[in-house]
């Protein structure tokens, strides 16, 4: 991996934006529930994971992504079950959050 | 008794005496006991958010051996080896690693002794470790017992014992399950288990049964569950509920025999998965209550019994949400966010949680139950209309793909964890 070549300070910073997703965009500032995204849309790259990667995303696909799920337009394993649980201001904040984030 | 003008010429001296202790500028010290899902994320998180904090994490083990997909382990479907985890990475992200256990908490102290008896402050703790058998629970089962009888609860050697003598087991033979009354570690576990030896034996012993004797009538996935026995595995699986006389009342292990109010069983292979409560130091630290368990107010997962101590993962009482890796590690994110937000003086928000458990009925056969939690009323409550169970009828690929993306959230959570 590359950044095991790095110098410390700039490896941390790195791998701060890689375990949050964080670039520009702190992780405190997460809004609900997009910490627990990450447990399957990682902000790192998952060699062999076929859960699609949304980090660096367009906000506006994220969010028509998550309404689509949520009323059935769009079909899905598992999305269709977690949108249910988010309102249209909280899918808004956390595709914003998620687009900020490195590709 | 000291003046209020005294005791706060006394606090101000003590914080000119320690400025680190009191200034949440200079950063907090903060100790997480525990590298599993909750504790390692816990730690790098902290790290993460607020580089100026010292996080320390307590862990006696220099591996970490995980737990989900440890079953396919016993179908001879992985090695034991792919479920293991070191901590470099942790260390890596600036988290300080000391490698022993934590034996004492003191809670108006602030500080936790580690087993060469050295203490460790902290301005806040946060407690992440997992499960213990609560031995004595079921009667003739104890250490000794699960060296015959073993629960494989707790990933490594004791699965590997499982493997072991299921592949030492005549072609023929009776496995029995036992599984307890809620709640436990992994609800859909034992019989995601159920079906990987199901699996296996269909293959490797044939002629042989499996019997789940349950102290419970309802389990988890249950209808998913139990379809998916009749279609793939028809005659081999038997469930026999509470209701039906499952409750498993005590184990004799020289006989290798599972004690019910109406028979007794005698297995080839028997699998006890035992009553269990929060970890020892929780209890030792004074965040379990009478159930066993740890209480705490569903924002920061701060105990209602002892302030200043978090308590997230499998030990907690976490209202609606399952004791489950992924649980674990949602919860360790928020509640790292949380801590963060304390130790500056700020309120934290309320958290939105998901929890998403995969099982595996057969290697390409993957079934779920997911979940969204918002405070409400004190507890972590379920979100009306979210979440629920993969569909009963289905189209296609769908159960391969569910089994594709349950190995996908497997290497995504354990690298944000470990890698
Ligand atoms: C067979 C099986 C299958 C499972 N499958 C899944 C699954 O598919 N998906 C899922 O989400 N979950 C699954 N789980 C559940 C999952 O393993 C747990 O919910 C999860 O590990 C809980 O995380 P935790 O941090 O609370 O505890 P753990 O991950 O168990 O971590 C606890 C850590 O604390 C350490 N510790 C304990 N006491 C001390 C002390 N005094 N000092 C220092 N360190 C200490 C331990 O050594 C351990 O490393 C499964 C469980 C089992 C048994
Ligand atoms: C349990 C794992 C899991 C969790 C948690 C999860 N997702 Fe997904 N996500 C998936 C899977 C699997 C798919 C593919 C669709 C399907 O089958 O459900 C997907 C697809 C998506 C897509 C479509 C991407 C594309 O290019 O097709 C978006 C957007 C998305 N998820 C957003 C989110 C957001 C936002 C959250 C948190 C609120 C979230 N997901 C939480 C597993 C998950």
């Amino acid at each position: 991996m590359t950044h095991r070549l790095l110098l410390p300070a700039l490896a941390s910073v790195l791998l701060l934006a890689s375990f949050l997703g964080g670039g520009p965009v702190r992780a405190a500032d997460a809004p609900p529930g997009a910490s627990s995204c990450t447990g399957c849309h990682a902000s790192q790259r998952i060699p062999d994971s076929v859960i699609p990667r949304i980090a660096g995303r367009k906000a506006s696909d994220i969010v028509q992504f998550m309404r689509e799920y949520r009323s059935g337009a769009w079909p899905s394993s598992v999305m269709g079950r977690i949108a249910k649980g988010f309102d249209d201001q909280q899918i808004d904040a956390i595709a914003a959050w998620f687009a900020a984030q490195p590709e | 008794m000291a003046t209020r003008r005294t005791f706060l010429k006394l606090t101000a001296a003590a914080s000119l005496a320690v400025p680190s202790i009191t200034s949440a500028q200079a950063g907090g010290r903060v100790v997480v006991v525990g590298g599993g899902f909750g504790g390692a994320t816990a730690a790098r998180m902290l790290k993460a958010l607020e580089p100026k904090l010292t996080v320390t994490l307590v862990e006696p083990n220099p591996v970490f051996t995980a737990c989900p997909f440890s079953n396919n382990v016993l179908a001879a479907l992985r090695e034991i080896t792919q479920q293991q985890f070191g901590y470099d990475g942790v260390q890596k992200a600036g988290v300080v690693l000391a490698q022993t256990a934590a034996t004492a908490v003191d809670a108006s102290g602030k500080t936790v002794t580690l087993s060469d008896g050295s203490k460790l402050p902290y301005d806040r703790l946060v407690l992440s470790p997992g499960i213990d058998i609560n031995w004595g629970a079921l009667p003739g089962y104890d250490e000794a017992a699960a060296e015959k009888m073993p629960h494989a609860w707790k990933a490594g050697a004791q699965t590997v014992l499982l493997r072991q003598q299921l592949q030492a087991m005549d072609d023929g033979g009776l496995v029995v399950i036992s599984s307890p009354a809620n709640p436990f570690r992994c609800p859909p576990g034992p019989y995601e288990r159920a079906s990987l030896i199901a699996y296996w034996l269909k293959i490797w012993k044939p002629r042989s049964k499996l019997l789940i004797l349950d102290s419970k009538d309802a389990f988890s996935k249950q209808r998913l569950f139990q379809n998916a026995w009749a279609q793939l595995y028809p005659g081999l699986i038997e469930w026999v509920s509470l209701s039906q006389g499952g409750k498993v009342t005590s184990v004799d292990p020289s006989t290798l025999t599972f004690v019910t109010d109406f028979a007794r069983h005698k297995a080839a292979v028997g699998n006890v998965i035992p009553p269990q409560k929060a970890g020892a130091i929780a209890q030792q630290a004074g965040v379990a209550d009478r159930t066993g368990w740890c209480p705490v107010e569903p924002v920061a997962f701060e105990s209602t019994l002892r302030p200043g101590i978090h308590v997230i993962g499998d030990s907690a009482i976490m209202g609606g949400m399952p004791k489950s890796a992924f649980a674990a590690n949602a919860q360790a994110k928020v509640c790292a966010a949380a801590v963060v937000e304390l130790l500056a003086g700020r309120k934290p928000v309320d958290p939105i949680l998901i929890n998403t458990c995969y099982s595996l009925v057969a290697p390409d056969y993957g079934i779920s139950v997911a979940g969204v939690y918002r405070p409400d009323k004190g507890v972590l409550a379920d979100i009306p209309g979210a979440g629920g169970a993969s569909p009963l009828e289905v189209v296609g690929g769908f159960r391969g793909q569910e089994a594709l993306y349950a190995s996908s959230w497997f290497k995504t959570i354990t690298t944000e964890v470990f890698g």
